[in-house]
């Protein structure tokens, strides 16, 4: 078995500030693993352990990204890949999924590819889906358990609004991981210490057979406004007796009761 | 980026963070309430990281790596709900280890660095007893020759770990010779006869830690279990002392600025008179101060790390370091208790705990006023002109 997760570094708080340009600052926040993205990596280092499989990661950014590869590498991972290329500078969702695509394709043999549900940067939530529609592979999204994986089928449970749907499906497959779908492990200090030196290619666009006008992208973001505050809370007075039957019938009167 | 940490420590920065979020914040309640915490359990999952040897020899099975690791193990275990799970977790790696890695022979070191790397044995040391703490040349603990074994007898008091250490780095008498001379440092397995925890002390705070009255009773242990020379026990455990007040000073840090960070919260969300508490320009001056004053010992911190790295004498700096650390963490308790009002006074909120816990600093490894002396001869002001 050979599993892909594609990760995406992001900065650790949502208390980005946003430039001029309209471009998002991250300057001085600590760059971390996309939350989903680590729960997409243990899931697949857990099942590759229990079929004698290998992991590859791939991250589609900056050099900085090889931070979050080398986490992915001292947590277990056999493998690594950046893609790195200037014309990838702000690229959309929907070209980022083409060229992870092209670098999938450029790997041997991989019957599954882990991805998070969405980054909790820029949470538009559709890479996963587009790199399905490039591989033309089924997809199977917001998976909370994998019941079973082995080298030809998969069995997983997947989180919907009000349902839980058990589905099985015929590799290759992409699955994207829904939060606490396990316990993300961390690296020791061993496998830290191990990995520091080991050397991650980067791959431009050329070397996955692309160019420019293949990642021209056709979302722009028009403007980035911070949401409106929250109006803040109501402050219930009184003693405790007046304070509990004013706050129920708020809730009352709220529909919420 | 920092100055000081590359992407390797940040990632084993991560990596003990959230193994304190996971394995220690959420049991604290209970182990504060036992009065002790599962050290064995503890130590073994710290082993398995590799979070208990950052910085001795692979031989051993340490990393083999540069301090700052052993600056960011204490930073992110100084980060967690109590006081007491830190100083257990510190004084096995930077304060009872420190002189058996350095000095201890290679079979010493096989025989308890190595399971103490692992985890699979903790570690305490014993200097002070009932009647000299400060006055550590005062020690009455002898270990006497008989062959090729020390007798050991006498008492230690305040031992932490003392009731689940498997080892103790024990300073103790070897000769006639008063005062500092004719001390060494031995290393005593407790599963040997003679060994009694005679007391385990109920204490202010620092709840989740074992502290224990110890006595020796006959105690028997081969002349090999010493460190070092016989004799040199005094100046080892100087040595030792430095890395111990440094790692104190290092996690008190993490502690204050979590503190303080906690208390902008709660002032932000409070409402008093009409507007929230941050508000006040009495309370945000007094963070900012404290904030300042936690950003310098910082430094400090650091340049004693680099000094030490480099290896230079510490002593006069990181006595600065541990006097302003010991001093700063009651004011930054005091204040920010106070901005908690009558939060601050109950144990729903962390302040209380704290208030208790970093009471400590200022008495042990070093009380305040011995440090005050250690500054005071360095900078000429006493004794001999260094
Ligand atoms: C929770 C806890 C854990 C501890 N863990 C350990 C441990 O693991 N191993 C270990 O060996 N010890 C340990 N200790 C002991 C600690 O190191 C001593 O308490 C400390 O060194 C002070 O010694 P003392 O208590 O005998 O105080 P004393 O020496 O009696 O001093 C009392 C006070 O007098 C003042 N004073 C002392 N000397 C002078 C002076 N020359 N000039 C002016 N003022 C002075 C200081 O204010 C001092 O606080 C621990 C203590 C506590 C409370
Ligand atoms: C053990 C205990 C027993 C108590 N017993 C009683 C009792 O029997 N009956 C009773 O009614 N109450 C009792 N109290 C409540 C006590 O009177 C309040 O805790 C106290 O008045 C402070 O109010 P607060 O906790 O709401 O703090 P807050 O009003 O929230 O203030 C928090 C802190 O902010 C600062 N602060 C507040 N206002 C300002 C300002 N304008 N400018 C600058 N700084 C400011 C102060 O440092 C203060 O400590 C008790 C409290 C405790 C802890």
């Amino acid at each position: 078995m050979h599993a892909v997760v594609c990760v995406k570094q992001v900065p650790e708080q949502n208390s980005v500030k946003i430039t001029a340009d309209k471009q998002i600052n991250s300057d001085g926040i600590n760059p971390i693993i996309n939350l989903f993205d680590e729960y997409a990596i243990e899931e697949a280092l857990q099942w590759a352990e229990k079929n004698d499989g290998q992991v590859t990661v791939i991250s589609l950014g900056s050099d900085d990204a090889t931070d979050s590869l080398k986490k992915a590498l001292a947590m277990g991972a056999n493998e690594a890949v950046l893609i790195n290329d200037p014309a990838l500078e702000h690229v959309d969702s929907q070209s980022a999924a083409k060229v992870v695509a092209a670098a999938i394709k450029k790997l041997d043999n991989v019957n599954i590819v882990f991805c998070g549900k969405q980054s909790t940067d820029d949470e538009t939530g559709q890479f996963g889906p587009a790199l399905a529609r490039f591989l033309g592979w089924p997809q199977l999204t917001y998976v909370f358990k994998v019941h079973e994986l082995s080298e030809t089928s998969i069995v997983v449970d997947r989180a919907l609004e009000d349902t839980l749907e058990t589905v099985e499906a015929s590799l290759p497959v992409v699955v994207t991981a829904v939060k606490d779908l396990n316990e993300p492990r961390y690296p020791s200090l061993l496998k830290i210490r191990k990995v520091s030196k080991q050397p991650i290619p980067t791959w431009s666009l050329g070397d996955l057979g692309l160019g420019g006008s293949d990642v021209a992208g056709n979302v722009q973001v028009a403007d980035r406004v911070p949401p409106p505050a929250r109006p803040s809370g109501e402050m219930i007075s009184g003693n405790v007796q007046t304070q509990v039957s004013s706050l129920v019938q708020k809730l009352v009167e709220n529909q919420i009761l | 980026m920092s100055l000081y940490f590359n992407s390797d420590h940040e990632m084993f920065r991560q990596t003990i963070r959230r193994f304190v979020e996971r394995e220690i914040n959420p049991f604290v309640e209970q182990w504060e309430h036992e009065r002790c915490f599962p050290g064995h359990a503890l130590f073994k999952k710290l082993g398995e990281l590799g979070a208990l040897g950052v910085s001795y020899p692979e031989a051993y099975g340490g990393a083999g790596l540069d301090y700052w690791y052993n600056v960011v193990l204490a930073e992110e275990v100084g980060r967690a709900d109590c006081g007491g799970v830190p100083m257990a977790i510190l004084v096995h790696t930077d304060m009872a280890t420190p002189a058996l890695a350095e000095f201890g022979s290679d079979e010493l070191r096989q025989r308890f660095l190595a399971p103490a790397i692992r985890g699979e044995l903790i570690a305490a040391v014993a200097i002070s007893e009932p009647d000299a703490g400060s006055d550590v040349a005062s020690i009455r603990t002898r270990a006497v020759r008989d062959g090729d074994e020390y007798v050991i007898n006498g008492s230690k008091m305040w031992i932490t770990n003392g009731t689940q250490a498997d080892f103790i780095t024990l300073l103790a008498r070897t000769s006639d010779e008063a005062g500092f001379k004719g001390m060494s440092l031995i290393i005593v397995p407790t599963n040997t006869p003679g060994f009694h925890v005679s007391k385990k002390l109920e204490k202010l705070g620092n709840h989740s830690s074992d502290t224990a009255l110890l006595a020796f009773d006959d105690l028997r242990v081969p002349i090999a279990n010493r460190i070092g020379e016989e004799g040199q026990g005094f100046g080892l455990q100087m040595q030792q002392f430095q890395k111990e007040r440094l790692i104190g000073s290092v996690s008190a840090v993490a502690g204050m600025e979590k503190i303080v960070a906690m208390t902008i919260n709660y002032c932000r969300e409070r409402q008093t008179f009409g507007k929230a508490l941050i508000e006040n320009q009495y309370i945000h001056f007094r963070l900012a101060e404290l904030l300042s004053e936690i950003e310098a010992l910082r430094q400090l911190n650091y340049h004693c790390t680099r000094l030490l790295i480099a290896g230079h004498d510490i002593t006069k700096e990181v006595s600065m370091a541990k006097l302003k650390a010991g001093r700063l963490v009651r004011e930054v308790a005091d204040s920010c208790l106070q901005f908690h009002g009558g939060m601050g006074y109950v144990e729903e909120y962390p302040l209380a705990r704290y208030f208790r816990d970093s009471r400590l600093l200022s008495i042990g490894g070093g009380a305040d006023e011995i440090m005050l002396g250690i500054i005071a001869k360095y900078a000429g002001m006493i004794g001999k002109r260094r």
